[in-house]
Order: C-alpha cells, then sequence, then structure tokens
C-alpha cells in the first residue's frame, strides 16, 4: 500500500480544487435540506420532517459521490491516458482504486456532516434511536453504490459521457428511491418502483436506524450482493 | 553490455498484426532511437518493453527481466513517459512528482530532481497551466523519479516549437549522462541524427534496418538521414 496516503491528499485536493465536485458535494445538499425544511411540517405520520431528511439526503449525498464524480473522475483519467501512465509505475492498481474510492468516501461524509450539523442547529434534528446501524447503512450503502459508480468508470470511454451516464442513473434513482421525496409522501405504485432500485435498501435501512425500527437483513444483505455484483463485474470489465 | 533484447517479437490487435517480427538490441548508456510511418508499430514496441502490453510471440528481455511475467520487478527500474499522456488540470508539479515518488521503494528526492529539472520555480504551477514544453519537462522529471536504469520516451517533442524542441534534446542527453539508458521513439530524423548514438526503422511491423545514424546514410546511398530514410522505408518525400 505504498504510496496510498499520498493519493488520497492528491485526490482530495483535485476534488476541492474542481468547482464542480465541491459544489454538488457541499453546496447542494445545503441547499436541498434548506430547501426540503422551509415548510417546517412533519411528514404523514406524524414524524418531524428533519429526521427524514438528514438521513435521506445523506444517501442522496453518498449517491453523488460514488455515481456522478468518482465515474466521472475514473473515466477523464482514462480519456487522458493518467491511468496508463500511473500503470507504468510500480504502484499496485488496487492501491490507487483503494486511495480514490477513499478520497471520494471522505468527500461524501464530510457532506453527511455538513446535514447533521445544518439539521441539529437550524431544525432541532433528533439523534438516532441506533447509531450502530444508521452507520452501517451509510457504509453499506457506500459500498454498494461504490460498486455501480466503479462499473460506469470501468467502462465509459469519456469523462463527459461519465458524468451524462452518472447524472442519468443519479437523479431518478434518488427521487424514487425516498432520497429527496419521504417514501411516506410517494404513492404506493412509485415506492413499489423505487424499491427495486439498489438506492432503496440504503435509503430504508439509514431511516430505519434513525427512528428506531428495526433494520431489514434482506435490505442489508441486497446491498452486500449489489457491492460484490457490481465490484465484481468492474473488475473484469475494467479498461485502462 | 545488452539492456535490452528482443527476437523475433510479434503482436496483433483484434486480427490486425500489428508487430510481425521485431529484433533488436540496447546497450547500456546509450540513446536508441526507434523510428518509422504512423502505425509502424514503434509504440506497441516501445508498450510491450515497458510491460504495459502483452506481446503475442518472440523473445523480449529488458535488464535480464521479462516484462510481462516479471512486471513487478521490473517497473521499479525503469522510467516511461507516453505518448499524449497527460496528468489531472489541477494537479500541481511539486504534487504530482512528491505523488511518483512514493509509489517507488527507493525513489530519487523528489526536491532535488525539481530543482536539476528547473521545476522549482513552477513547482504550485498546475499541470494544466505549463507550455507543451514545461509538460515534457516534468514528464521526463517524473520518469526519472524512480531512479530508473531504462527510460523510454514516446514521441517528446511532437507538437513542441522549435525552440522547446531544442531544449528537450538537451534533457534527453542530460539523461543518458547521467548513466541512465535511453530508448526514444521519434518522427523526425534531425532528432535521432542529433540525439541517438544508435537506432533502428520500423516499417509494417518489422525492424527493416539498424544501426548509428552514420551507417543508415551510408545504407541509404544519400546526403542525409532523412533522405536514407525514404530511400530505406520506400516512402516518398512529399
Amino acid at each position: 500500500m505504498k504510496g496510498i496516503t499520498q493519493v488520497i491528499a492528491v485526490e482530495l485536493k483535485l476534488i476541492i480544487r474542481d468547482p464542480m465536485s465541491a459544489f454538488f458535494a457541499l453546496a447542494f445538499p445545503t441547499i436541498m435540506i434548506w430547501v426540503k425544511l422551509r415548510s417546517g411540517k412533519p411528514l404523514p405520520g406524524g414524524l418531524p420532517s428533519v429526521d427524514a431528511n438528514v438521513p435521506m439526503l445523506s444517501i442522496f449525498v453518498i449517491g453523488l459521490a460514488t455515481l456522478v464524480i468518482l465515474p466521472a473522475t475514473l473515466a477523464q483519467y482514462r480519456e487522458r491516458r493518467v491511468l496508463k501512465r500511473l500503470l507504468a509505475t510500480p504502484a499496485s492498481p488496487g492501491m490507487l482504486f483503494g486511495a480514490q474510492w477513499i478520497a471520494h468516501m471522505l468527500m461524501a461524509l464530510l457532506g453527511t456532516a455538513l446535514l447533521i450539523a445544518i439539521g441539529a442547529i437550524g431544525y432541532d434534528l433528533s439523534a438516532p434511536a441506533d447509531p450502530g446501524v444508521v452507520v452501517l447503512a451509510w457504509v453499506l450503502g457506500a459500498l454498494s453504490l461504490s460498486g455501480i459508480g466503479f462499473l460506469l468508470g470501468a467502462i465509459v470511454p469519456s469523462g463527459r459521457t461519465a458524468t451524462v451516464l452518472g447524472l442519468s442513473v443519479f437523479f431518478p434513482m434518488v427521487f424514487i428511491s425516498g432520497a429527496v421525496i419521504p417514501r411516506e409522501s410517494m404513492s404506493g405504485s412509485m415506492r413499489a418502483i423505487g424499491d427495486m432500485l439498489p438506492m432503496a435498501p440504503a435509503v430504508q435501512t439509514i431511516r430505519n436506524g434513525w427512528e428506531g425500527h428495526a433494520a431489514s437483513p434482506v435490505a442489508m444483505l441486497a446491498m452486500v450482493g449489489i457491492c460484490l455484483v457490481t465490484a465484481g463485474v468492474a473488475v473484469k470489465a475494467f479498461r485502462w | 553490455m545488452t539492456v535490452i533484447e528482443i527476437e523475433g517479437m510479434s503482436k496483433a490487435y483484434k486480427g490486425r498484426q500489428v508487430l510481425t517480427d521485431v529484433s533488436l538490441q540496447v546497450e547500456r548508456g546509450e540513446i536508441f532511437g526507434i523510428a518509422g510511418p504512423n502505425g509502424a508499430g514503434k509504440t506497441t514496441t516501445v508498450e510491450c518493453m515497458s510491460g504495459l502490453r502483452e506481446r503475442d510471440g518472440g523473445v523480449l528481455r529488458v535488464l535480464g527481466l521479462d516484462p510481462q511475467s516479471d512486471r513487478r520487478e521490473l517497473l521499479p527500474r525503469i522510467g516511461v513517459q507516453l505518448q499524449e499522456a497527460a496528468l489531472p488540470d489541477a494537479l500541481k508539479v511539486g504534487e504530482a512528482l512528491k505523488m511518483y515518488a512514493s509509489f517507488y521503494d527507493k525513489p530519487a528526492d523528489w526536491r532535488k530532481l525539481m530543482d536539476e529539472w528547473g521545476l522549482t520555480d513552477r513547482q504550485r504551477s498546475s499541470f494544466a497551466s505549463l507550455s507543451g514544453g514545461w509538460k515534457q519537462r516534468l514528464f521526463i522529471a517524473l520518469a526519472l523519479v524512480g531512479n530508473p536504469e531504462v527510460v523510454f520516451l514516446d514521441e517528446l517533442t511532437t507538437g513542441l516549437d522549435p525552440s522547446a524542441r531544442r531544449m528537450t534534446w538537451g534533457l534527453v542527453r542530460e539523461v543518458r549522462d547521467r548513466g541512465v539508458t535511453v530508448v526514444l521513439v521519434t518522427h523526425f530524423m534531425d532528432e535521432a541524427q542529433a540525439l541517438c548514438d544508435r537506432m533502428a526503422i520500423i516499417d509494417q511491423g518489422r525492424v527493416i534496418t539498424h544501426g548509428t545514424p552514420g551507417e543508415l546514410i551510408t545504407q541509404g546511398r544519400t546526403e542525409s538521414l532523412e533522405d536514407a530514410y525514404f530511400a530505406l522505408t520506400g516512402g516518398q518525400a512529399a
């Protein structure tokens, strides 16, 4: 794992220097939570809106980092032969991609911390009922969505295509998986479609953990499964 | 002492034969040129030597190692500058050198290297802000950061203005004068004549001739290396 701290530090700097990614990762969730909590009305069922929106939007943030920014970075590196140049060094590919992943996860973590801070300071956010489940849901959600992001980044030839593709996977997914609109506000048929998308188990598990409902083992297994399958295909299909 | 030995190397991409029979030797401490028309197989040859591509057949040894099966032992001992490779736009000169140095067990002192190659004043410049000549200077420094015994430079001066080209030639000689063997892929015969101790001309996937630039001129019965090149490849001057 030689050089991993170097690569993580460099990747973080590059993400922060790119105004687009910095905006997406940090400013966007801030705006989202402000817009969503403006009315102050509780959700159908009586849950204060903030207690649903903070965990939901943290999955939104993970989705942005893994499905949009990560594949665009990888594809751009391929397009400009940055990857090829790295392949000619003794750096191990596992280390390089691990470092990439960690850098993007740190951005998502920062976005999540920002959401929690805004929720707690401005909107009287309740503490999570089951913090262990919340953390587990965050990590498993990050792993499963990263698998999909890596798969996109493994095969898409250019950064521009990756961004378009990433956004067209991300937006429908966040809207019908309950990461933007709370599940209880959606119609039954929408919810049924959303439940089939890979983001749904992450949203459900993190909300269950926050509200103190039992987490579904099926949802957690689904996330592990998605991660293993997509990451496996990504490794096989990867093009330098 | 022979540093690189290739005998009958072949390579096809999706049924298209790119290398049919490449054989050549590179000796320690020389600048060895590889020239030839577009699509002749120059880059493929270099990519096979530097472990970036797998050959289909033939013998290939770099520093006594097989770039395919001994890739892990070979990579720390070679340096590479790739054709049209780039770095992320926002990456700064100093950051690039420091990061690449971290990949090697026994790297050169990257600050010293940065100083020697005149990059210290630009250490906080982003890659995107560098001119072509300075980008190539950085790529040469990156190729040297692992203290390699052999460096591969693929079309180092394509796209540079005449003064940047001349400056880059000086850099290549400096690399050799440090005792590093240089394999230089080039399109330009003036460049080959000015820099190469020995060279090979590749056409349609085979080495059609090799020798010192002077020997090639004699072989082609011409005045200049460029005329010899056209005589030997059967190509026409435009």
